[in-house]
């Protein structure tokens, strides 16, 4: 039967056939009849899990990974759909889709409270790790916000010391304005940025002086237009006001922000530590960029960093290799992974021992961790997953001029009270 | 002979399968709450009043309408010229066709991320910096960052890369208006402008149809230029219905509400539609 005189029965069954192929295959896809393991996580993930699923040994994976909207997008859709991987991206806490407290509500995690590590997550982040008591997210450790800084753009503007308050760090970005740098490179037009300046002042501006305040906005005994958010958004638009971003920050990118700081074009970004290897990549020199924490405070002790569990992993609660997937998760437990992922995202681990290397980058931060001076990221204590954007379009609206800070905050608390 | 009528009949049964099952459980889910996980429960028509309160929701109305607009009139009218120059005896016509044409070719995020450069604020590149180095720096600006411009600077993204097809389709019609017509027109003394007005633009209006229809149902419901681009942003600047419906569904979880939001939108093309085609096709003549 060869083309030419093919006939239409001929060809009925050619296409007959090529179409079962085609519908065992795309079948076969999603199932994974085969015995690997599937998982789906962030680009930040890539680094640690690459190296330690090759260490696992036991079990195949077929790993995939993407930016963080993507995937916050796409495995949501699987997850309603029933066809979500075996182990997957989520998100510490609460306030995001992809969030533990909005997936464990839909019952759609695994239970880990059997495993060894869970017995020693510090109690301060258990709210990130636990839904109803039970564990069911697997993170290495706490990434922080701070000022990501390029040492030599910083002994060319003659600072010596690094600022322990807020006049210091104002005085701080003039030296560096004189010296003809621009002294913060602001990437706004990427939304997830906008919050990070917020996020570095909210800790000392709101927490430090009153710890329980996410638990008075859930009782609505407070509200952010009524509290130390306030004063944050006023400290980032005069930060504005005085000519320490670069130009347009609203049309700049994270990329361009990156590649500023990397490049010795600007002094700093403020920035989650997790992006620090990103920044290393940009500069001809690793060594020339380090980390100082962002000063909010009036004094030297009065100021808190915000410290955020980092992006971590959930097992599908409907996986069909659900013991192999905790295993793996059991695997990630042991001290000695936890200390390789934490290094590979220069990150504080979640859990130290002796053997625990901490990027030299963190040192000035750990004193405010000991002393439980430390936040998680705001919106892990948010209801619902429209806050987060909402605060990113009002950064972004109060950096353009296009509304004022009552107005932002008004927004805010509309948006959390939609619960 | 037309062939038997069950011939169709695998060819609705996919029709059925992809379009209209999900058409009409998505109509269905528009009066829910169902957040894509988990249960739901019918909210009758709170999500529709929900809509109607949302600032950002009524904003991105606007914007939308703003945005069809701009890209109806320039694009066409830019397609309009083109083709008229093109239709012209210039050596070079061939390869000036394939060369408006190209952008329509690439995918629509690539164009918003090729553009995102271009666009770039710092003085020195990008448009700005073109702008420098001819001497107009005065005009430089933040494109896609400054509230006021971003919509606008989508749009002429957006028309920059389809007016060659507006101008393909303008091109057809030109070349379906008989010479001859042409020829009795310049024997009785008309000029360019009134054989232009007189004899091409009537017989024009077929392809006025189609490429309005096109670039009007295009620009309402418009999503990966301005997502790619902006985001919706700064801030609320630049969201569309399609970007709302977008995120209200896939970074919030609210697909009941987002749902809703799809049949506003569905219908609401629909209409305009079918209201243009109307007094559209009443002005088409023909040539005999």
């Amino acid at each position: 039967m060869t083309i030419d005189n093919l006939s239409r029965r001929g060809f009925l069954v050619l296409t007959g056939g090529a179409a079962a192929m085609a519908a065992l295959t795309a079948c076969g896809g999603s199932g994974s009849g085969d015995d690997s393991l599937r998982l789906v996580g962030v680009a930040d993930q890539q680094k640690p899990l690459d190296e330690l699923t090759k260490a696992y040994g036991k079990v195949k994976f077929n790993a995939s990974y993407a930016p963080t909207d993507q995937v916050q997008t796409s495995v949501r859709t699987q997850l309603g759909a029933g066809n979500a991987p075996d182990i997957h991206v989520v998100f510490p806490g609460n306030g995001s889709a992809m969030s533990m407290a909005q997936i464990a509500k839909a019952n759609l995690l695994a239970d880990l409270s059997d495993q060894e590590w869970t017995k020693k997550i510090p109690d301060n982040f258990k709210p990130a790790f636990q839904s109803g008591g039970k564990t069911c997210f697997y993170s290495a450790g706490a990434s922080v916000i701070g000022a990501i800084y390029n040492k030599k753009v910083f002994t060319d503007a003659g600072i010596t010391a690094m600022p322990t308050t807020w006049p210091e760090f104002l005085a701080v970005c003039e030296k560096i304005k004189q010296s003809g740098k621009i002294p913060i490179a602001l990437g706004a037009q990427t939304p997830w940025i906008t919050q990070l300046i917020t996020y570095a002042l909210v800790p000392s501006t709101v927490y430090a002086k009153d710890p329980d305040f996410d638990k008075k906005m859930a009782d609505g005994k407070a509200s952010f237009a009524t509290s130390g958010w306030a004063d944050a958004f006023a400290m980032y638009l005069d930060l504005q006001k005085r000519g320490y971003f670069n130009d347009n920050p609203n049309g700049t990118t994270f990329e361009q922000q990156t590649s500023m700081v990397a490049t010795g074009e600007a002094g700093m970004a403020i920035q989650v530590s997790a992006v620090l290897p990103d920044f290393r990549k940009a500069a001809k020199n690793a060594d020339d960029l380090s980390m100082f924490p962002v000063p909010g405070g009036d004094t030297a002790d009065s100021g808190w960093i915000p410290a955020g569990i980092v992006v971590g992993l959930g097992v599908s609660a409907r996986s069909k290799k659900l013991d192999q997937a905790k295993a793996f998760i059991e695997f990630l437990g042991e001290q000695k992974n936890i200390n390789a992922w934490a290094e590979a995202v220069a990150c504080v681990p979640l859990v130290q021992d002796s053997s625990s290397k901490i990027d030299p980058a963190l040192d000035s931060f750990l004193p405010f961790l000991k002393n439980d001076k430390a936040v998680p990221f705001m919106d892990q204590a948010w209801p619902n997953a429209e806050v987060q954007p909402a605060h990113f379009a009002a950064v972004q609206e109060l950096l353009g001029g296009k509304t004022t800070i009552p107005e932002a905050l008004k927004k805010l608390d509309d948006t959390y009270r939609k619960g | 002979m037309l062939p038997p009528w069950w011939f169709a009949v695998p060819a609705l049964l996919v029709y059925a399968v992809v379009v209209l099952y999900p058409t009409g459980t998505g109509i269905v889910y528009a009066f829910t709450d169902w957040t894509g996980i988990g249960d739901w429960s019918f909210v009758g028509f709170d999500n529709f009043t929900k809509l109607w309160d949302d600032d950002a929701a009524r904003g991105s109305v606007v914007n939308t309408l703003l945005l069809t607009i701009a890209i109806v009139v320039v694009q066409n009218g830019v397609g309009l010229l083109l083709a008229l120059g093109v239709h012209t005896h210039i050596k070079s016509r061939a390869l000036l066709r394939v060369i408006f044409f190209a952008p329509a070719v690439v995918s629509p995020v690539m164009v918003a991320f090729l553009w995102k450069y271009v666009y770039n604020p710092k003085p020195g590149e990008g448009l700005n910096g073109l702008l420098g180095a001819i001497g107009l720096g005065s005009w430089r600006q933040d494109w896609l960052g400054d509230p006021d411009l971003a919509l606008w600077s989508v749009a002429f993204m957006v028309v920059w890369q389809f007016a060659g097809y507006s101008m393909v389709i303008f091109l057809a019609g030109l070349e379906s208006v008989p010479d001859n017509l042409h020829e009795a027109a310049m024997i009785d003394g008309a000029g360019r402008w009134q054989r232009f007005r007189h004899v091409t633009w009537p017989l024009l209006a077929p392809a006025v149809t189609v490429n309005v229809m096109l670039s009007t149902i295009g620009g309402l419901k418009l999503f990966d230029q301005v997502y790619a681009a902006t985001n919706g942003g700064p801030g609320y600047a630049s969201e569309t219905l399609s970007t709302v419906l977008y995120k209200q569904a896939f970074v919030f979880g609210n697909y009941g509400y987002s749902t809703a939001i799809a049949l506003v939108l569905a219908l609401f093309v629909s209409a305009i539609s079918l209201v243009q085609v109307q007094i559209l096709r009443g002005r088409e003549v023909t040539a005999g």
